[in-house]
Order: C-alpha cells, then sequence, then structure tokens
C-alpha cells in the first residue's frame, strides 16, 4: 500500500505536458502585460513611458541618487522599516492572540475593544501618530506595526478556539496539565492558523510602509512614488511600482519558506 | 502463557463494585460489579445506546459514579496516581508530530526520564514494524498506520488499565484482521490489562480472554463470559462460531 503511494508522488514529480503548459500560461500573462503596457505607451507616448524608457529610468536609477540615497538604499530604508515592524507584531501578535484565545475572561475582556480597533485602517492612524510622534522613524514602523499586527492576532486567535477537542482530550486522557495543553497541545495545533496571520501580515506590512512612506518621508520606495509624481517623472513611479511588486512577492515567497520550513506537516500539495 | 490456561492465578487488577449511574432521572448503569485481572483482555459488548460510552467515561474516571467504585491494585482508581489510557475510536495522532514523536508525546507528558522513553518507544517501533515510518507525518500515513501509531502510543505508557473504544470501527476486514493480531502480539509483549470495547462480535471472539455482555439500558452486565479457546484462534472452528452464537444470542434477547 505505501509503496504504490510512493511510487505515485515519484509519478507526478515528473515533468508533464500539463506542467509544462501552466508554467508556459503564467509566463504568458506577464508578456501580456508587457504588450499591453507597450501597447498603451505607443498610443499616448506623451502621457505614457514606454518599457523601455523606464529601463533607461532605472538604469539611471542606479547611477544617479535620490536625495543622496542610492536605489538599493531606498529598498533597504523600506525593508528595514516593514522587518522591525514585523518583529514586534508577530512577537506581541502571537502573544496576545494566544492569550484572548485560550483565555476566556481575556477573551471577553479584550474582545470588545479589539473588535473596535480592527476595522480602522492603518493609515486612518496616521493623523493621531503624527500629532503624538511627529514624521519620524518610530511613526511610521508604528503605522506598519498597527497594520500588521492585527492579521496575526485574529489568525491565533482563531487556531487557538478552533483546537480540535479530539487533541484535547487525547491531551486530557495522557493527564497533561494545563500549562501542557497549551504549549504542547493548542499552540502547535495553531500552528498553521498562527502562519496564516503571518503570511498576511507581511503582505500587509509591505502595503502600509508604502502608505506611510507616501505621506511623508525622505527615502524609502513610496518615497520614490511620491518623487516622480511630483517631478513629473513617471518613468520613475513606474521603476518604483515595478519594484514594489517584485519585493512583494519575493516577501510572499520567503515567508512560505519559512512556513514550509516550520510546518513542514502542513504541505498540502 | 497464562492465557491458555484454565486455571488462572492472576491477581484481580481492576475491581468494580456496584457501579452505578444517574444523569438526573436518567438510570444509565445499574450496578455493575466485575473484576479484571491483571493483565487479562476483556471485551466488552452490548447492543447500541447501552450506555457504553457512559460505562468507558466512569472507567476513566472523566464521569464520576453515583454509586459505586473502582479499584485499581485494592486503591480507588485515582487518574493521578494510576496510569489509564485510551484509544479513541477516531485517529487521533497528532498531525504537527512525526510518528515517533507521537510515540513519545504521552511519555513526556509524564516527564519520564529520556533513557527510559527511548527505550519503551524503541519497542514499540519494533513491535509494530514502524521503522520506516519514523520520521513521516500522520498525513503521510494511510488510515490503519495512523490507528497502529494511536495503539502504539497507548501502549507506550504502560498502563494500569488500556481502554480502547471500538479502535477498528473505521478499518475495512483485511486491516481489521492484521491490527487485530497486533494488538494481541502488542498486549502479550507488554503485559497490559486491556478492555476493548467493540460493536463486532467476531472481534471480541477473536481477542478476549473474557466478554463482558451489556444489557440495554439503564446497563447491567448480561452475562461474564470466560472465552477459553486456544489462541491464534480459527474464526471458522465450531468452538468459535459457537461462541459467537452464544454472544450474539445474549445481545438479541433483550
Amino acid at each position: 500500500m505505501r509503496k504504490e503511494e510512493k511510487a505515485a508522488v515519484e509519478e507526478v514529480k515528473k515533468i508533464t505536458a500539463l506542467d509544462a503548459a501552466y508554467k508556459i500560461l503564467s509566463c504568458l500573462s506577464i508578456l501580456l502585460l508587457f504588450g499591453l503596457w507597450y501597447g498603451v505607451s505607443a498610443l499616448y507616448p506623451h502621457l505614457f513611458p514606454s518599457p523601455y524608457i523606464a529601463w533607461q529610468r532605472f538604469l539611471t536609477l542606479l547611477e544617479k541618487p535620490i536625495m543622496r540615497v542610492s536605489f538599493p538604499m531606498h529598498i533597504a530604508a523600506s525593508l528595514k522599516r516593514v522587518v522591525i515592524a514585523l518583529l514586534f507584531a508577530w512577537g506581541l501578535g502571537i502573544s496576545f492572540g494566544v492569550m484572548i484565545g485560550w483565555n476566556k475572561k481575556m477573551d471577553a475582556f479584550f474582545g470588545s475593544i479589539f473588535a473596535f480597533i480592527r476595522p480602522i485602517p492603518p493609515i486612518a492612524w496616521i493623523p493621531l501618530i503624527t500629532i503624538c510622534f511627529g514624521i519620524s522613524e518610530f511613526s511610521k514602523v508604528l503605522i506598519v506595526f498597527i497594520g500588521a499586527v492585527m492579521p496575526v492576532v485574529v489568525n491565533t486567535h482563531d487556531g487557538l478556539v478552533k483546537v480540535q477537542k479530539l487533541y484535547l482530550d487525547v491531551g486530557e486522557v495522557f493527564h497533561a496539565n494545563k500549562r501542557q495543553m497549551l504549549t504542547e497541545i493548542a499552540i502547535p495545533a495553531a500552528y498553521p492558523s498562527i502562519f496564516a496571520g503571518i503570511r498576511t501580515s507581511t503582505s500587509t506590512a509591505w502595503m502600509v510602509v508604502l502608505a506611510a512612506e507616501m505621506l511623508g518621508a525622505n527615502k524609502g520606495v513610496g518615497f520614490l512614488v511620491v518623487r516622480g509624481m511630483e517631478g513629473n517623472d513617471l518613468p520613475l513611479v513606474l521603476v518604483a511600482m515595478i519594484t514594489i511588486g517584485l519585493i512583494g512577492a519575493l516577501l510572499a515567497i520567503v515567508t512560505s519558506m519559512l512556513e514550509r520550513r516550520l510546518c513542514p506537516w502542513d504541505n498540502k500539495k | 502463557m497464562t492465557a491458555n490456561t484454565t486455571e488462572d492465578n492472576r491477581e484481580a487488577k481492576v475491581q468494580v463494585r456496584h457501579l452505578t449511574k444517574y444523569f438526573g432521572k436518567l438510570h444509565v448503569l445499574d450496578d455493575i460489579s466485575f473484576d479484571i485481572k491483571k493483565g487479562e483482555f476483556v471485551c466488552v459488548v452490548g447492543p447500541t445506546g447501552c450506555g457504553k460510552t457512559t460505562f468507558l467515561n466512569l472507567l476513566t474516571k472523566i464521569y464520576e459514579p453515583t454509586s459505586g467504585e473502582l479499584r485499581i491494585d485494592g486503591e480507588l482508581a485515582d487518574p493521578k496516581k494510576h496510569n489509564l489510557a485510551f484509544v479513541f475510536q477516531e485517529p487521533s495522532a497528532y498531525p504537527w508530530l512525526t510518528v515517533e514523536e507521537n510515540l513519545r508525546f504521552g511519555l513526556k507528558i509524564k516527564r519520564l526520564p529520556k533513557k527510559t522513553i527511548d527505550e519503551r518507544v524503541e519497542k514499540i517501533v519494533r513491535l509494530l514494524g514502524l521503522e520506516k515510518f519514523r520520521d513521516s507525518y500522520p498525513s503521510d500515513l494511510s488510515a490503519s498506520t495512523e490507528q497502529r501509531v494511536i495503539i502504539g502510543r497507548a501502549f507506550a505508557m504502560e498502563p494500569d488499565l488500556l481502554l480502547m473504544d471500538e479502535p477498528y470501527a473505521q478499518m475495512d476486514i483485511k486491516l481489521r484482521f492484521y491490527l487485530e493480531d497486533e494488538v494481541l502480539r502488542l498486549w502479550r509483549e507488554i503485559g497490559t490489562t486491556v478492555v476493548f470495547i467493540t460493536h463486532n462480535i467476531e472481534e471480541a471472539v477473536y481477542l478476549s480472554e473474557k466478554v463482558l455482555i451489556l444489557s440495554n439500558k439503564p446497563t447491567t452486565v448480561k452475562e461474564e463470559l470466560q472465552n477459553t479457546l486456544p489462541y491464534p484462534r480459527d474464526i471458522t472452528s465450531g468452538d468459535f462460531i459457537d461462541l459467537r452464537k452464544h454472544i450474539t444470542d445474549q445481545i438479541k434477547w433483550w
């Protein structure tokens, strides 16, 4: 029985014509997008820069820093804000989510405040945070943190609340104490859900940092977008947008790799 | 092996006396008394809805009886002191642990010394032939292999009393035969006292040294039957079929 299964898995690993078709299709969509871009820029050459002009702008950008900050350092500035905010969001978000997911009293106490704060978009915090902390590095990290911590808390809470009763019953039968029930059963059982929160928080953080930078910063990828808009430098805006897209996709890949590493049992292929 | 002798000198491990349970006015269990000898394999059969779950939950001390008592080694059963293990009907391996980690789980919870854990887990892995699945996750296993892991996990505890709630109910007949032989092997090697609940009368006759036939509600022990057929048993032999028929009639006759 088991051998057959293994053989079946190996069968799948061979690249079939269908697999190739999927690969081609996903490349095709990107080509189409570029085609569309090219078409639009050919129709309205004065309004919309062509891919070639954007490429040229990209090469200049590599040579000429903006605001005395090189292009890679703009990316690094945004990433640094995201990473710091994410580390705090994961640490505090998971702890808080576990606390309200495991303890009914805590849930009752914090649940209502949380339900009220959660729907407020992180951008809406900007005026308040600016009044309190100015347009500082800390303000930006704080805004990103607010955006990133919500999905972590929500998913962690959900994961703990929805732990299968059977898993806890087994723990009961083995006479696990309260702490073991939490650390050995409930939290591991909630890992996939916690990771869903981490995945969402990463993409949210990347979106929020750009918004925060667009509202006041002197470096970062979001700042480049604003700079391009203000200086009527549309190629720069496009370069920044593509950078944002690529880095966002890269972040998603990194998180899913991390997930595969930390939750190896949850690989549904 | 003592299992094959007619004279059974083993001391009583579990003594159940006048166990009675009411849920409000609902009389579920009525004055149940029986003994289980040390290392005995007892099967419990009964009509559907006969309070089997309540019976089990009383044995695991999840419920307190309305009256009566349960003694293990002559002392009142105490989940803190006595080691009562339980195998659920549903596959209950932890998906986030590998096969080996699942086998270790209960022992780790009990904080046994690492050496003891290693020894016991190795023994179970060997007895169940799980060597090549050691590092697999339950989601990679077939349902029957997962159930074997769960049964191994319970036996690894070397419990005073192992309760099994229809562990093979969801298996097809071929796997069932195989798993029945396996549970007998574990039981013999480890010497655990087993209470095995089943709906399958053939399974009860195949496995048990003693069969408890339960009645309808309010449940009581209708008959306590010694099963002295020599192991390994032949399900086509005349004695086997007679015993099976007898139990079937006892259950039907309410």
